[in-house]
C-alpha cells in the first residue's frame, strides 16, 4: 500500500505556531512580496466568513474586512515539515516528501513492525503530532492515495482497497487533478466535472482535446500509474546562523556577512572532505508594517559541488538582492553533501600543516576559555561613517 | 546520551567592534572637553560630527574629539547628542 499524509494549508499553521491566537479568527497567508496578490490557505472562520484560497486580496478583503493577513514564513514552515519528516523517518518510514504538506511512503516495509496496516498507519499518525490536524490516505496507487488524504477529516485513516478505487474516485471533483486553471475551466464548459466523468470519456480522445496534461489526468482519474515510492535521502543539515546587533539591509554588509557564514560553515568538521551539492539560504526579517516579521528562504543547487568558499558566495550573493526585508538573522544551510570520493583531491594540500597548528592553538585557547572566546572579525561596511557598524566579531567553534 | 548526528546547527551571535565606551568627561563652556576620565586633556588634536540616520528613530548625532590627555595617550571621545552623555571610542 502507498500512503500519503497530508497536512492541509500547512504553509499558514506553520506560520500561525508564533502567533496561535490568530488561527480562530478570519485570517488567511498574505501573497509573497512580488507575486500575483493571490491568497494562500485561509483559517476555517476566514472559510465561513466568505473567503477561499487563491482568491484576489482585493476581493477577498472586501468578502471579509477583519481579514487578518499573515506574513509567510517560509523557514518556519521548512524546518517544521522537516521535523515531521524526520519524525516519520525515526518511526521507521522511508518517505518521499512531495511538498510542504504532502509526503508519501510505503507500508510494506512497516506493516510486520507495528502488527498490520492500521497499525501502521497510527504510528505515523502520531509520528506527526496532533497540532497539525493531519489525516492519512492510503490505496494501491499514489494519487488514489493523494485522493483518499484529501478526503479524510483531520486525525482520521482512509484506506481504499483495489477493488474500490474506480468507485471511490468517481465523485471527487476535478480539483484533486494537477492542471492548469483553464483546463478545469474547459472540461467544466464539456459538462465533466467529477473524476468519474473524466475516467469514463475514452482516452484518446481526451490526449486529443486536452493534450499531454488532459492524457495524464484522465489517467490519474483511473487511478494513476502503479510506481514505488522512493524514499528521500535524508539531506546532510549543516546549519550556520549569524545574528545581527541590528537590521540589515544594505547588499554590501549582507554579502560580507555571507562570506562569513560560508567561511564557517565550510570549516565545520562535519563538512570535512565533503563537497557542498546543494545550499539553502535564509533570512529572518525585520517586522513589517503587516506584523508578521516572517522570513525569507531560497535554495540552490550548485552545478559542480565545490568546497571552494567564493564559488558558493558567487552562486549565493545575486538572492540577496531579492530580500524583501531587512535581516535581523542570516542562515546557512548545506543542505546535500557529496562523499569524500567525490572529487580527486590533492595528495597534500599547499599550507595544511600552518592551518592544522594554528586550528590545533585555537582549539586549546576554546577548551581552556570556553565556547565562543575565539572570534573573527568581519567587516562588514568599512564605508560607515559609525565606527561601530564597520566590522562585526563572530564567534567561530569550529 | 548519543546525540542526534543529523542535528548540526550553530547559531552565532554577532558583536560590534569598537562599540562606545562611556567615559567621565569634564567640558568647557565650549563643549570642549577638558578632562577625559579625571586626566586632564593637553591638546585637542582634531574635532569633527557625525549626523546619520537622521530618517530613524535612532538617529546619530555625535561630536568628536580626538585629544591627547596629559599622560601622553591619545583617545577620542563623542558627545551623544541625541541620547545624551559621553563616550571614548576606538577604530574612530
Amino acid at each position: 500500500m502507498i500512503a500519503c499524509l497530508s497536512i492541509p494549508g500547512f504553509e499558514l499553521k506553520a506560520a500561525l505556531r508564533a502567533r496561535p491566537s490568530l488561527s480562530l479568527r478570519p485570517a488567511a497567508l498574505a501573497p509573497e512580496a512580488g507575486r500575483e496578490p493571490l491568497l494562500g490557505p485561509v483559517t476555517a472562520a476566514a472559510e465561513a466568513a466568505g473567503v477561499r484560497p487563491r482568491m484576489r486580496l482585493g476581493e477577498a478583503l472586501a468578502t471579509c474586512p477583519q481579514l487578518v493577513l499573515v506574513d509567510p514564513d517560509p523557514a518556519a514552515a521548512e524546518l517544521a515539515w522537516e521535523e515531521i519528516v524526520r519524525s516519520l523517518e525515526d518511526a521507521g518510514f522511508s518517505v518521499d516528501a512531495a511538498g510542504l504538506g504532502i509526503a508519501y511512503f510505503e507500508t510494506r516495509g512497516v506493516e510486520r513492525l507495528y502488527g498490520g496496516l492500521e497499525p501502521a498507519l497510527k504510528r505515523a499518525l502520531a509520528a506527526a503530532g496532533t497540532h497539525w490536524d493531519a489525516r492519512i490516505g492510503a490505496a494501491g496507487r499514489r494519487f488514489a492515495a493523494l485522493a483518499a488524504a484529501s478526503v479524510a477529516k483531520p486525525g482520521q485513516l482512509l484506506v481504499v482497497r483495489d477493488d474500490e478505487v474506480g468507485r471511490f474516485l468517481a465523485p471527487l471533483p476535478l480539483t484533486l487533478l494537477p492542471l492548469e486553471r483553464q483546463r478545469y475551466d474547459e472540461l467544466e464548459a464539456l459538462g465533466v466535472r467529477k473524476l468519474g466523468q473524466l475516467a469514463g470519456l475514452p482516452g484518446g480522445a481526451v490526449a486529443e482535446r486536452l493534450g499531454p496534461d488532459g492524457r495524464r489526468a484522465w489517467s490519474l482519474a483511473r487511478g494513476g500509474a502503479s510506481a514505488r515510492v522512493r524514499g528521500r535521502r535524508p539531506p546532510a543539515e549543516l546549519v550556520e546562523s549569524l545574528e545581527f546587533p541590528e537590521a540589515i539591509g544594505n547588499e554590501l554588509t549582507l554579502r560580507r556577512a555571507l562570506g562569513a557564514v560560508v567561511d564557517t560553515a565550510l570549516a565545520r568538521p562535519e563538512r570535512r572532505d565533503r563537497f557542498v551539492r546543494k545550499v539553502a539560504l535564509g533570512a529572518r526579517l525585520v517586522h513589517t508594517g503587516s506584523g508578521g516579521g516572517g522570513s525569507w528562504r531560497r535554495t540552490l543547487t550548485l552545478r559542480e559541488p565545490s568546497a571552494d568558499g567564493d564559488r558558493i558566495r558567487i552562486a549565493l550573493a545575486p538572492r540577496l538582492a531579492e530580500l524583501p526585508a531587512p535581516v535581523l538573522e542570516l542562515r546557512l544551510e548545506l543542505v546535500e553533501l557529496t562523499e569524500p570520493s567525490g572529487r580527486q583531491l590533492e595528495l597534500l594540500a599547499a599550507g595544511a600543516e600552518d592551518r592544522s597548528r594554528l586550528s590545533e592553538g585555537l582549539r586549546q585557547v576554546r577548551a581552556s576559555t570556553g565556547s565562543g572566546s575565539v572570534c573573527t572579525v568581519v567587516e562588514v561596511a568599512p564605508w560607515s561613517r559609525i565606527p561601530e557598524t564597520r566590522a562585526l566579531f563572530v564567534p567561530r567553534d569550529d | 546520551m548519543v546525540t542526534d548526528s543529523r542535528d548540526a546547527r550553530a547559531l552565532r551571535t554577532a558583536g560590534r567592534l569598537n562599540e562606545p565606551r562611556p567615559a567621565r568627561v569634564e567640558a568647557s563652556f565650549d563643549g570642549t572637553p577638558r578632562h577625559v576620565n579625571h586626566v586632564g586633556v593637553a591638546l585637542v588634536r582634531e574635532e569633527w560630527r557625525v549626523l546619520d540616520r537622521w530618517w530613524t528613530e535612532e538617529p546619530v548625532v555625535r561630536r568628536y574629539f580626538e585629544v591627547v590627555l596629559e599622560t601622553g595617550e591619545n583617545t577620542v571621545v563623542f558627545h551623544d547628542g541625541a541620547g545624551g552623555g559621553w563616550f571614548s571610542q576606538r577604530g574612530a
